[in-house]
């Protein structure tokens, strides 16, 4: 019995000790330190949202989405490369935030006050990088117009987003009723929406109109002008660990500046030359890192706007690649404009 | 018996009136079939040569094969699965040299290291991270893996239930039962999302090795099921034998419980390891990019939206195609266990 | 000596496990209380928020989370039990087919259960509704007036109506299952022997009448447990209905975590659910196991 109780003992100390080494080893570490000391970024996306995110034929992945991770990359390690994506599905986002699965997400997720809470699903959410309304999508031949003539129809939507609710919300205020016939992901919605099991596909309305730009017939089929909801789209990180959601947000900021300032990333080498030669440029050199040492207040090199202007460009050429006229999902970029020319993106002052 | 000359189509054509058409019933009833059977042949040939295109799949055969692999190191996983093919070929198909067949064990057993060096590199070869594995390379990995890993854990929890210590054999039952009773995708959620919950902060497993833990876990009560009833069919007499020749328990359970339970178990375990390999498909749903993953996550390209018809039916091909090199290569080890079985008998 | 070694043996090893166990649980509470997300099931009285399109019975979005999940709960169940009538009735005629002296049936038979046994199931269910049931289109494939119709908005038979997405995946998995318990049924049949056969040929039986009065009651032994098995996979495989789109717990279960976050709970609650359908199961199958022994006796 002796052995026994020293036996019992050693192992309870065993425990104690793995345990409680875990405990002291995360005391205040920020995922941004962890970031760094791996030099590599795991970035959570969706992988199946044209333009947002897809995987191309070479095997890279390519979107809006993506091309805000590899911002992230850029101003956390100085390379765009230094990225690993991590393909989610909607259902275990929040949870691979949650457990260290991925450092954040950029997984065209919607921001929301229950997300951001520390009561709801405890995010941080950095700045919008785009503003998307949920909208239906129905056959040009079905003549159907709005909300009402909906009433008692099918309708494939994303099981277990914002969507999901939100057209629930749509039709329960109008006291219409419906059949909801939910998929787990955008193109079996797809699927389900032409295969004609639904009269109408509902989702954000650029989902809708990337969607349609794949199909054989785009002119078949009716975006509808009822707007369902707000659906600003934002990166998120862990809702505790307030030093990488600070430095997220001043990247995006950083992306929007840049482009209210004309910096692109062909002539971002002139304008920090530019800057260096030129003292009374204030707010230039601050922005570029040359004074003020903005950088290093969040984590960052000084001159992190440098790396990412001059890897991904600023927000404009992202959205440009991705979802410009000349992209393979060309959608119009309306509220996604700057304050300057009609849109609501803004960012604050690098000061 | 490719010589063939009017008397053996005679005798074929005698051979099928004999089979197909005996009496008016049966004459009817091949009818009514082999028209059923050239419709449906009829109208799969339409769609194929009609109204399918094949550049979705065609334009990322890589992909299929290898996922998001950097491209200038695609060679190594191809190296690695022409291997497992030459392999199996040579094991079906190569002469009956004994030198060879002494040896090809040993070449199934070096594919493993192998293929975990070309795929994850180091010593020379540059190193990949196991998260860009992907497509039909992770698939056979996911099920080579699990598959050996699960198996030694369910020998042993098949001794532990086969103990005479009630607590050892209450609690591996209670396991072996309870991961019966629940569904492969709720374990391998676990796996995925809930895992990295029972780490130690910092500590951090990757999401394909929770995943092959998470068959593990699942396959080795199955694999303990099935090994159950071929220790349950050793007679006593042997054990009490082996007890007078002085043998230990340890050395009883080596030489003459486990080795005759894996033959008497191996057509159900060659099953199980079929069904793995189906099973795996099931990481699409939970985000992984293995073949299926691969597949839907093409249909989103804006370029090949709404062709899941061709991306189905390929992979249903490539899956049925694997699957069937493994049951034939499964019925080759059943047959050459068999001829020890019934030596054995004989004695 | 040895005795006491085992013993001491035994408790070492349970002692390792338990506390491997308790240092998992440890971290567990650790990365709870580290990330905020706790447990607590306070969330299942919350109303759910989304719609469903099919309940068994009354449900809207503004019910509580705990009665979609009782819906899903249901919706499973339904699925599970006309799923296995199905299957049994395809699987005994792929059975008898595949041990018929017609040698083109029993081909075709040999040929069905090869195909769908060496594909995976969750390709099967995806093809049956995005090809099998969406690919109609427009089109009806069957329709025979206010009896039967077969649409890609389902079937609708007598005036009941399934939706394509219950019907897919109760045609997927009834065909999987099938050729599983094809397998059974036919090793059942194997085990009777052939002298069995002959005796009631020799009485001048028919074939289908001997097949049904004769060898069918002595196979059953042999073929009940391995339908248990069978009827226990089926039960477990219908998780795949996220797949096709239909509500069974596990979607509802998915759905929910994404809303609420609550993977612990969630997973805590599916894994009560199929311990249940489980002992369902099983337990039903022992009484007709007991039924058809009992009956013998009487003969």
């Amino acid at each position: 019995m002796k052995i026994m109780r020293r036996f019992v003992s050693g192992i309870v100390g065993l425990t104690m000790l793995l345990t409680g080494c875990a405990t002291t080893n995360q005391a205040n570490n920020s995922r941004l330190d962890l970031i760094k000391k791996r030099n590599e970024l795991i970035c959570g996306v969706s992988g199946k949202i044209p333009g947002f995110s897809f995987l191309e034929s070479d095997g890279s992945y390519k979107g809006l989405d993506v091309d805000i991770c590899k911002a992230f990359a850029a101003a956390f390690i100085g390379d765009a490369k230094k990225i690993q994506f991590r393909p989610l599905t909607a259902a275990e986002r929040f949870t691979a935030i949650k457990t260290g699965e991925i450092d954040l997400l950029s997984r065209n997720t919607t921001f929301t006050l229950s997300r951001d809470s520390s009561e709801g699903n405890g995010l941080s959410f950095a700045p919008v990088v785009f503003h998307d309304g949920q909208g239906l999508m129905v056959k040009q031949e079905s003549g159907l117009n709005n909300l009402e003539d909906l009433a008692n129809k099918s309708i494939c939507v994303g099981s277990g987003t914002t969507t999901e609710q939100n057209i629930n919300d749509a039709f329960e205020s109008a006291s219409l009723p419906y059949t909801p016939i939910k998929y787990q992901d955008l193109n079996q919605v797809v699927a389900g929406y032409l295969q004609g099991r639904c009269s109408a596909m509902t989702s954000d309305r650029s989902q809708l109109a990337a969607a349609r730009s794949g199909f054989k017939d785009p002119l078949d089929h009716i975006i509808l002008d009822d707007v369902l909801s707000k659906e600003p789209l934002a990166p998120a990180s862990d809702g505790q660990d307030q030093k990488l959601g600070d430095a997220m947000r001043w990247v995006i900021f950083a992306l929007i500046s840049a482009e209210e300032q004309g910096i692109t990333k062909s002539n971002i080498y002139e304008k920090v030359q530019l800057a260096k030669n030129n003292p009374e440029l204030k707010p230039l050199r601050r922005f570029l890192g040359i004074d003020g040492g903005l950088g290093e207040k969040i984590g960052l090199s000084n001159d992190f706007v440098v790396k990412v202007i001059s890897s991904t460009g600023n927000y404009g050429e992202i959205y440009e690649r991705n979802l410009g006229k000349n992209s393979e999902v060309p959608i119009p970029r309306g509220l996604n404009e700057l304050y300057t020319k009609g849109g609501i993106h803004i960012s604050p002052p690098f000061n | 018996m490719f010589n063939i000359n009017s008397d053996s189509i005679n005798t074929l054509f005698q051979k099928v009136r004999k089979l197909l058409f005996s009496n008016l019933f049966n004459t009817v009833l091949s009818l009514v079939i082999l028209l059923i059977i050239s419709l449906v042949f009829f109208n799969i040939y339409k769609w194929f040569s009609l109204n399918s295109s094949w550049e979705v799949v065609t334009t990322n055969l890589p992909l299929y094969a290898f996922g998001s692999f950097p491209t200038d190191q695609q060679w190594r996983p191809a190296t690695w699965m022409i291997c497992l093919l030459f392999i199996s070929l040579l094991t079906l198909f190569g002469p009956k040299w004994k030198w060879l067949r002494k040896n090809l064990l040993l070449a199934w057993i070096i594919t493993i290291p192998l293929g975990l060096y070309l795929l994850y590199g180091g010593f020379g070869l540059s190193p990949i991270m196991s998260r860009q594995w992907g497509g039909l390379t992770l698939t056979l990995l996911l099920t080579i893996f699990s598959a050996l890993l699960s198996l030694p854990l369910g020998i042993i929890l098949a001794l532990c239930r086969q103990s005479s210590l009630p607590l050892i054999q209450k609690s591996s039952s209670i396991y072996i039962d309870v991961m019966r009773a629940i569904p492969l995708i709720s374990v391998l959620f676990f796996g995925q999302l809930l895992i990295p919950l029972f780490l130690p902060v910092g500590i951090e497993i990757d999401r394909v090795w929770r995943a092959i833990f998470a068959f593990t876990l699942f396959l080795s009560a199955y694999i303990a099921e099935d090994l159950r009833g071929g220790l349950q069919s050793i007679p006593n007499t042997q054990i009490e034998s082996a007890n007078s020749l002085g043998l230990n328990q340890v050395q009883i359970i080596r030489f003459i419980l486990v080795p005759q339970a894996l033959r008497i178990a191996l057509p159900s375990l060659t099953n199980q390891a079929i069904g793995l390999f189906q099973n795996t498909s099931l990481m699409a749903i939970l985000g992984l990019v293995e073949l299926l993953g691969v597949g839907r996550s093409i249909l989103a390209n804006p370029e090949f939206i709404g062709q899941y018809i061709e991306v189905y039916v390929w992979l249903a091909s490539v899956y049925w195609m694997v699957c069937t090199i493994m049951a034939v290569l499964a019925r080759h080890l059943e047959q050459r266990m068999t001829i020890n079985k019934t030596n054995f008998q004989k004695l | 000596m040895n005795k006491h070694r085992n013993i001491f043996l035994q408790y070492f090893i349970f002692i390792v496990f338990i506390s491997l166990f308790g240092i998992l649980i440890n971290n567990l509470a650790i990365n709870l209380i580290r990330t905020g997300i706790g447990i607590n099931f306070s969330w299942l009285l919350k109303p759910a928020s989304f719609a469903l399109a099919e309940y068994p019975l009354p449900y809207s979005a503004s019910d509580t989370y705990a009665w979609a999940l009782f819906i899903g709960w249901l919706n499973s169940l339904k699925v599970i039990f006309i799923s296995l009538i199905l299957s049994t009735f395809i699987g005994t005629l792929i059975g008898f087919a595949r041990t018929s002296t017609h040698s083109l049936i029993g081909l075709i038979a040999a040929g069905y259960i090869t195909i769908i046994r060496q594909t995976p199931l969750l390709l099967q269910l995806m093809f049956w509704y995005f090809v099998g049931f969406l690919g109609l289109k427009d089109n009806i494939l069957i329709h025979i007036e206010n009896i039967f119709k077969v649409s890609n908005q389902g079937i609708e038979l007598y005036g009941l109506s399934f939706s394509s997405e219950f019907s897919a995946l109760l045609f997927g998995l009834s065909i999987f299952t099938s050729a599983y318990i094809a397998e059974v049924i036919r090793g059942g049949i194997l085990s009777v022997s052939r002298g069995q056969w002959e005796a009631f040929r020799s009485l001048g039986l028919s074939e289908i009448k001997g097949l049904i009065s004769i060898i069918i009651p002595q196979a059953l032994p042999a073929i009940i447990p391995g339908l248990t098995s069978q009827y226990l996979n089926l039960a477990k495989n219908s998780t795949l209905a996220i797949a096709v789109g239909y509500s069974d717990i596990y979607s509802i279960n998915d759905t929910i975590i994404n809303q609420t976050g609550r993977a612990i709970e969630c997973f805590i609650i599916l894994l009560t659910s199929f311990l249940f359908f489980n002992l369902i199961i099983s337990n039903s199958m022992e009484i007709v196991n007991k039924i058809i022994v009992s009956s013998k006796k009487y003969n």
